[in-house]
């Protein structure tokens, strides 16, 4: 028994997983924002925890940290039990959206604030902060900017600050609440880039909360979709792109034309028409049919369909171009919006006429139908 | 295409002269301003250091340069411990203002997180004000006298069988009064500055490990400074300029800079008065100056 942190119960885990979420409730003045979270964080990976706005991302990231206390449910990390400890002892490093840097202390100060000021083992020895600070000033590449006051850096050097000091506390794991959110698009992309490359040479898990699909699917290893309190799918980018579990899942990643209806035999009776089935099914208690905007193509309007296919009609509107593909808008006779993107390394972009009646065609297999 | 040029230079630069003439027609603004602070401030400090080195005899005074009254002042027992009985005064008022404001202050500013609440307990902190300062300073009488409220009380308890003198007219009756008066300007500019510390600052250190006591000593006392420093100077300027409550609440036992002020002109030693007005202005821009080097304010509001 000896050698244990004091007040931790072990409990059992999976060696590989650095964090357990197990059944994790927690509601604010009555309405729930976690409505029991089941997940197992792997051990050194990059984690991204996407959902809609109100899903309950920065709440779950703040029962972690242990700024809320959940409601009930347990959430021990790496075999310590973590429910009531309050946060400088959990091990557990933070990176706030709006960076919540020191605005009193420099880029070097700020840094090394975690490894003199801890409750427990703090550094006294100056040499070995200022070592280890130069250390990861070197990782996140601040080189050169240690003296200079935290107010006087540009937003990506503020997150790379952010970032070092909840690093240098050598933490189990990081949470970072949307730290792209608040820098402009072009460091967005780079910074997207760095903090997977800044992970793999320290080799702690990141669990990065965003709202954005492709930011998710670009940065995570796995990623978790959180919808209205509950885990709703937990997969590698590639099986949730191309299998979301759910309508609802599908819905978040804005590539699929969702359907709801019934199943009648093998069709799917939907309110734009019967659509033939042939592909898989899968249960998510939500009856729905979806499709991707790239699986379709648009053909003239007195076009048939070929056996294994599935057609519907719309009238064109309007195209958006976003460089690499095309997304074009038909609304379809029951008003709904019902979009394709088509892929302009296959093809120079038609031009479809304002108002003109398409056919819109996919193969059977292509679909997803939920049942 | 000439014409074209001509008709479009025109406008151009009749705009670039208004831009330019612009500064000269803003500096009046500062006219009622400046013209006032001459006439009723600069003007009268010239005029009171010009007085104080007038020839005063017990029944008139003269425009005869001497340095007579100066040299009264700093050979004076009177003076010189009005002196220094306003600096312990106000340096006393000084701590006990932050010591009992600070913590008012952190509770109204960093813990209160609702907004409309924390305004609300701000405007009780000045509902004092809406009465008299001469009620309020003498409202303490009862309250510290002899037979006063708190001895009356400590004597039901048989916490003490005899009244405590010392509570009214003394150093210490003038030290309640004015830390109660004056705590609320410590109060105001700190809970400013505590309610701009954003919450997830203080997160960020729990987060990194620190507890309750190093995040008040490395980050949020060091973000409060200014307050406190601002206001240490509301506080300073009005208590080293006090005499009312010291009048009041004394019985003539403390003698102020300003109590000697007064009585002096009350004299008509309009000279005496002078030289103890110079003195105290010193003073107060002194310990003004003292406390704008601890924080640079520019840079923090």
């Amino acid at each position: 028994m000896r050698g244990r942190v004091p007040g931790a119960e072990l409990v059992g885990t999976e060696v590989t997983s650095v964090l357990q979420l197990k059944n994790v409730h927690k509601a604010f003045a009555g309405v729930p924002a976690l409505a029991g979270i089941d997940a197992a964080l792997a051990d050194d990976a990059y984690i991204s925890l996407l959902g809609p706005s109100g899903a309950g991302k920065t709440t779950l990231l703040r029962v972690i940290a242990g700024f809320e206390q959940p409601d009930g449910g347990g959430s021990p990390l790496a075999g310590r039990r973590l429910d009531g400890r309050p946060p400088h002892e959990r091990g557990i490093g933070f990176v706030f959206q709006n960076f919540a840097l020191f605005p009193h202390l420099s880029v070097a100060q700020n840094i090394a604030f975690g490894l003199e000021n801890r409750a427990v083992g703090p550094v006294t020895d100056r040499k070995v902060v200022a070592a280890r600070v130069r250390d990861i000033i070197g990782l996140v590449g601040l080189s050169g900017l240690e003296d200079r006051a935290v107010t006087q850096i540009s937003g990506g050097q503020k997150q790379r600050v952010a970032l070092a000091r909840t690093l240098v506390t050598e933490p189990s794991m990081v949470l970072l609440d949307e730290p792209l959110g608040a820098l402009d698009a072009n460091l967005r992309t780079r910074m997207r880039g760095e903090l997977r490359t800044i992970r793999e040479r320290c080799g702690v898990t990141f669990l990065h909360v965003t709202g954005s699909e492709s930011e998710a699917l670009a940065m995570g290893d796995t990623v978790l979709v959180l919808d209205r309190g509950r885990i709703a799918q937990s997969a590698d980018a590639g099986t949730l792109y191309s299998r979301p579990a759910s309508a609802d899942v599908a819905r978040f990643l804005n590539c699929y034309n969702i359907f709801s209806g019934e199943i009648a035999g093998d069709s799917f009776r939907s309110p734009v028409g019967t659509l033939a089935l042939g592909g898989l099914r899968q249960t998510s208690g939500n009856p729905a049919y979806a499709i991707r905007y790239d699986r379709v193509s648009i053909r003239p309007g007195d076009a048939a369909a070929a056996g294994d296919e599935v057609r519907i009609e719309g009238s064109f509107v309007a195209s958006e171009y976003s460089g690499a593909a095309i997304n074009s808008f038909f609304p379809l006779d029951d008003g709904r919006v019902f979009e394709v993107e088509t892929h302009l390394s296959h093809a120079a972009p038609e031009a479809y006429e304002e108002r003109g009646r398409y056919a819109l065609v996919w193969k059977r297999e292509d679909a997803l139908v939920f049942v | 295409m000439t014409m074209a040029a001509t008709s479009h230079d025109t406008p151009d630069e009749t705009a670039q002269t208004e831009i330019r003439r612009q500064p000269d027609r803003t500096y009046w603004l500062l006219a009622p301003g400046v013209l006032w602070m001459l006439l009723f401030l600069v003007a009268p400090i010239l005029m009171m250091v010009y007085v104080s080195f007038w020839t005063q005899t017990t029944f008139k005074i003269e425009p005869t340069l001497t340095l007579k009254s100066w040299i009264t002042f700093f050979t004076s027992d009177t003076y010189l411990g009005a002196l220094w009985t306003t600096i312990r005064i106000w340096l006393i008022v000084l701590v006990s203002t932050l010591l009992v404001g600070y913590p008012a202050a952190l509770f109204v500013g960093l813990f209160v997180r609702n907004k409309t609440l924390s305004t609300a307990l701000l405007v009780l902190c000045v509902i004092p004000f809406w009465t008299s300062f001469l009620i309020r300073v003498l409202a303490w009488r009862p309250m510290l006298g002899k037979e006063g409220a708190i001895n009356m009380i400590l004597m039901k308890l048989g916490v003490v069988t005899q009244p405590i003198e010392v509570l009214l007219f003394s150093e210490l009756s003038v030290i309640i009064g004015m830390t109660q008066i004056y705590c609320v300007f410590m109060v105001g500019p700190i809970a400013f500055m505590l309610g701009r510390i954003d919450p997830s600052v203080i997160e960020a250190a729990q987060d990194l490990g620190a507890g309750f006591w190093r995040i008040f000593r490395t980050v949020i006392l060091p973000l409060s400074m200014p307050g406190v420093v601002v206001g240490a100077i509301f506080v300073s300027v009005m208590v080293l300029g006090e005499f009312a409550t010291s009048a009041a609440l004394s019985g003539r036992k403390v003698n102020l800079l300003g109590n000697i002020i007064v009585t002096q002109v009350g004299s008509l030693k309009w000279a005496f008065a002078a030289v103890a007005g110079v003195v105290l202005t010193i003073l107060m821009g002194a310990v003004v100056a003292a406390l704008l080097r601890v924080v640079d304010l520019r840079k923090e509001l």
